[in-house]
């Protein structure tokens, strides 16, 4: 149990990576807050999984100012937060509406800066028991480099690295540490969606060949799990990642680790 | 028990973060075999090798040994505090011996007999990504050890996985002797710590965790990165308007 007597609050909650973190702090001991739109998420159902489900829509301060005063009025604290909600818009720069472009700052940076502005006070006080509270952001290894009609997707991506070291710096000296998990494939809706959607390459090319092909070009040859994900950010939020701030932490199957592979 | 039934070999586990690295692999439930230069140290239950890395023949005898693998974690690693000036030839030998041709005789020897799911684990540094002053020949071999990780990652996947750990600063002799450079250590000190953003040093039990973590299984979809532990100094800048 590595997150025993902890507090923890997770946005996008309900999503494909946000439900397998959700499980991973349930199962590690801790109370944990699962946020989103609606129960079920970007998933077509609701499991009762033991969380305590609060509806946060990331883009409204009203929305977080809320839900962190019930946590503070349960609690008085918070140990962990985990910024996972995010949306992404599969398109390039010259398709991508202004509305388009708008709303994916808007969930995926101002959604995680506003959840941290009112989650801070709250984490400072956690901090206060001697372990150092843990405040984890989803960046992308899209914030590295481009895949392909997601341009918006990509520069909230950058966005949330640059913000991650910032707050670490900010924040570090009150206790509170600051990563953010930057996944490369990993099998979510947004996933399925990238593949069905225009970044698929192919346009309208089999989705199986599809899918083989991208998991050939890893060098682990396959595509990450929502657990995959949930292991990193569990020890990230334990106390064994207590001198690990400011960091960007790729979790990939070495994709990004090699050049273009080159079909010649 | 995050490792039970793993066996694991870690270079330069007589002190600092290979013996924490070593005693969390042990505590876990891994068998460990460890080695380093000189006769077995005090109090070190695990299996001792007197090895020199830098040695390929030495490497591949005990490479015979050992059998089979599940984790093997380079550690060992020695640093010269000299600009590119005043470095000699023998300082040459000795870190890019060590650090970088003591990594690559391991990984040669070493991954035909490993486990498929096993684990490398590669001790960079910050110090290969951004420069330690009057720490050439050891930024320059850190960096080889971020570019091996990568091919090693590339190559052997997805039998193995490799990776390397960046630690910041940690309380080791190593950081001793960084401090003894300057002209007044105190004030060095004091200095670099206000650079920290979590205000403390590491200790080798913060990399040690991060090791452990890399060697499960837990860690199955991590291969090929460098993976940073260093209490927030290099996410900031290095003008920090706040010291002046």
């Amino acid at each position: 149990m590595m997150l025993n007597g902890k507090v923890a609050l997770v946005t996008g909650a309900r999503g494909g990576i946000g439900r397998a973190i959700v499980a991973r702090f349930l199962k590690e001991g801790a109370t944990v807050y699962a946020a989103d739109l609606t129960p079920e998420g970007s998933l077509d159902r609701h499991d009762d999984d033991g969380s305590l489900f609060v509806k946060l829509d990331v883009t409204q301060e009203a929305d977080a100012i809320a839900v962190m005063d019930q946590v503070r009025n349960a609690h008085g604290k918070l140990d962990i937060l985990v910024n996972a909600a995010g949306i992404e818009i599969e398109k390039t720069v010259e398709d991508t509406t202004l509305e388009e472009w708008n709303q994916s700052f808007a969930v995926n940076c101002t959604g995680t800066f506003l959840t941290s502005k009112y989650a801070i006070p709250l984490m400072r006080e956690a901090a206060k028991s001697g372990s150092s509270a843990s405040l984890i952001n989803f960046g992308s290894y899209d914030g590295f480099i481009a895949d392909p009609g997601l341009a918006a997707y990509c520069a909230t991506k950058g966005a949330v690295h640059a913000l991650t070291r910032a707050m670490a710096c900010d924040h570090g000296p009150e206790g509170i540490r600051v990563n953010a998990v930057c996944p490369g494939y990993i099998d979510t809706p947004m996933l399925q969606s990238f593949f069905n959607g225009d970044g698929s390459g192919g346009g309208g090319g089999n989705i199986e060949t599809l899918q083989q092909a991208v998991r050939d070009v890893h060098p682990m040859r396959t595509y990450g799990t929502p657990t995959d994900i949930a292991n990193l950010v569990n020890w990230l939020a334990s106390d064994e990642a207590r001198y690990a701030s400011g960091q960007l932490w790729v979790l990939d199957g070495g994709l990004s680790a090699q050049v273009q592979q080159m079909k010649l | 028990m995050r490792l039970a039934g793993k066996r694991a070999f870690v270079t330069g586990g007589r002190q600092g973060i290979g013996r924490a690295i070593v005693e969390t692999f042990e505590t876990e439930g891994a068998e460990v075999v460890t080695c380093g230069r000189g006769p077995k140290p005090d109090g070190l239950g695990s299996n001792w090798i007197s090895l020199d890395v830098s040695d390929a023949a030495a490497v591949l005898e005990v490479a015979q040994e050992l059998g089979v693998l599940d984790i093997v974690v380079n550690n060992a690693g020695v640093q010269v505090e000299k600009t590119v000036v005043d470095s000699t030839d023998a300082d040459w030998d000795l870190v890019m011996g060590v650090n970088a041709k003591g990594v690559f005789n391991v990984c040669r020897a070493l991954i035909p007999q490993m486990q498929e799911g096993g684990s490398i684990i590669n001790i960079g540094s910050i110090s290969g990504n951004v420069a330690d002053p009057s720490m050439a020949l050891y930024n320059a071999s850190k960096a080889f050890v971020h570019g091996l990780t990568r091919s090693i990652a590339v190559d052997h996947g997805p039998a193995i996985r490799c990776n390397a750990i960046c630690p910041g600063w940690i309380e080791t002799s190593m950081l001793d002797a960084g401090f003894e450079l300057a002209q007044d250590p105190q004030k060095a000190k004091a200095d670099a710590l206000a650079r920290h953003a979590v205000k403390r040093f590491g200790k080798p039990a913060d990399i040690a965790a991060i090791a452990l973590w890399l060697a499960s299984d837990e860690a199955s979809f991590a291969t090929g990165q460098l993976f940073t532990v260093d209490g927030g100094m290099t996410a900031a800048s290095p003008l920090n308007p706040g010291l002046f």
